[in-house]
């Protein structure tokens, strides 16, 4: 299991919004299947704190990824377009957003929070503990 | 259930196929599924089930997922076997699993025999097309349903499925499909939870087309609700190609999933 927690993020007022999302930015997926479990203000939480909102627990994602590349060398690498006439498609690998509604989880917090760290609990089939979630950035998306 | 429309402007009404929840299958369109699958598991060429297997990962590698082509470009992939597997027995379609009524992998995909031989639905050699063999490369397609990753929450997803139908918006809907779409595919566990060897198992494609019945379903309720216009003539990598834009109505595609229509004979 790989554990990561995020710095502290800001949350406006409550009363400021209607739904919230976290959106994990440029996740790779050019490894191994992966599940993701997510809590707000547990930095602690691990494999096993229950799955509750009194927990923190925001809800998970899966990602259903490549796993070994099996072309000749340069085939899992990422390329972009050619020229500005590169029709293709996007090339399978290139990274993507997750996005995971936390509406109910930071409505769960006592009133008046300020600020919301996140704690991901990431598990792929080989049990590693490094390199299974791997993305650029974190952004908490309130809409009003 | 009969359902007719018109394949062009002015041309003659033509009778769709319907898919149907593999559950609801009589024995005799299970029969002819199997038979159309064993066939086409015969076939060394590019009317052949390793063929089609070979598009979405090893060799081809041609699908696409967490974008906004993953729902064209898999209903494009199913259309194409599904004709493959009409011209081995015509009429069969492609039937759904509904993961969000039931925890476990339907019968038809895990007896072991059927029909007085092995069931060809609950697994498949895999050889793929057009390539010798590696090293590493698996010789049989496998699931470990639960087992692979033990956190993976197992089915019924009828709380994910419910969320995706919410959605307003085509980008949002797609996103919610495909995150209920990456679980039952981890879930599933072994060569189905790999990109490269998923679609070998032809549990693949009743998991697709329950997938590509949430977005039809989703399109009734929003209809012009389309893929971003910049993708709409993004030609799809499938053989022969298609366009996003020509995977918009399933209707204009032959088929339509089975709801509840009744008919009696008209007059004379």
């Amino acid at each position: 299991m790989q554990r990561w927690t995020s710095q502290a993020l800001p949350l406006p007022p409550r009363s400021s919004w209607q739904r919230a999302d976290l959106e994990f930015e440029g996740v790779e997926h050019d490894g191994a299947s992966f599940v993701l479990h997510v809590f707000v203000n547990n930095d602690s939480a691990d494999e096993a704190t229950p799955r509750i909102a009194a927990s923190g627990y925001a809800g998970y994602l899966t990602v259903f990824a490549h796993g070994d590349c099996w072309g000749d060398v340069g085939h899992c690498d990422i390329t972009e377009p050619v020229s500005a006439f590169d029709r293709r498609p996007p090339h399978p690998l290139v990274p993507f957003n997750a996005t995971l509604e936390v509406s109910e989880a930071l409505d769960a917090l006592p009133e008046g929070t300020q600020q919301v760290t996140v704690t991901t609990l990431a598990f792929n089939k080989n049990g590693d503990s490094a390199g299974v979630l791997r993305f650029s950035q974190l952004t908490l998306i309130t809409y009003a | 259930m009969s359902v007719t429309v018109r394949p062009a402007a002015n041309a003659a009404p033509a009778r769709l196929n319907i898919r149907q929840n593999i559950n609801a299958l009589s024995p005799a369109q299970l029969a002819d599924l199997r038979r159309a699958f064993k066939q086409a598991m015969g076939l060394n060429d590019k009317r052949g089930f390793e063929y089609f297997a070979g598009w979405h990962g090893v060799p081809l590698g041609w699908c696409q997922h967490h974008d906004a082509l993953f729902l064209p470009w898999h209903r494009a992939y199913l259309y194409w076997l599904e004709l493959a597997l009409q011209a081995q027995v015509a009429g069969v379609t492609l039937p759904w699993w509904d993961w969000t009524t039931t925890g476990a992998i339907p019968s038809a995909y895990t007896v072991a025999q059927a029909e007085g031989e092995d069931n060809v639905l609950a697994g498949a050699a895999i050889k793929v097309f057009g390539a010798a063999p590696k090293a590493g490369w698996p010789a049989h397609t496998s699931r470990a349903p639960g087992h692979d990753i033990e956190q993976v929450p197992g089915p019924p997803y009828q709380k994910e499925w419910a969320y995706a139908m919410q959605a307003s918006n085509y980008t949002d809907f797609s996103q919610r499909i495909w995150t209920v779409h990456d679980t039952v595919h981890v879930w599933l566990g072994g060569t189905i939870a790999q990109v490269d060897w998923a679609a070998y198992d032809p549990l693949f494609f009743a998991h697709h087309a329950n997938i590509d019945r949430a977005w039809r379903i989703w399109q009734s309720a929003h209809p012009g609700a389309n893929p971003p216009a910049n993708v709409l003539g993004q030609s799809l990598q499938t053989d022969p190609a298609m366009t996003v834009r020509a995977t918009l109505d399933v209707r204009q595609l032959g088929y339509e999933y089975a709801g509840a229509q009744s008919s009696v004979a008209g007059s004379t």
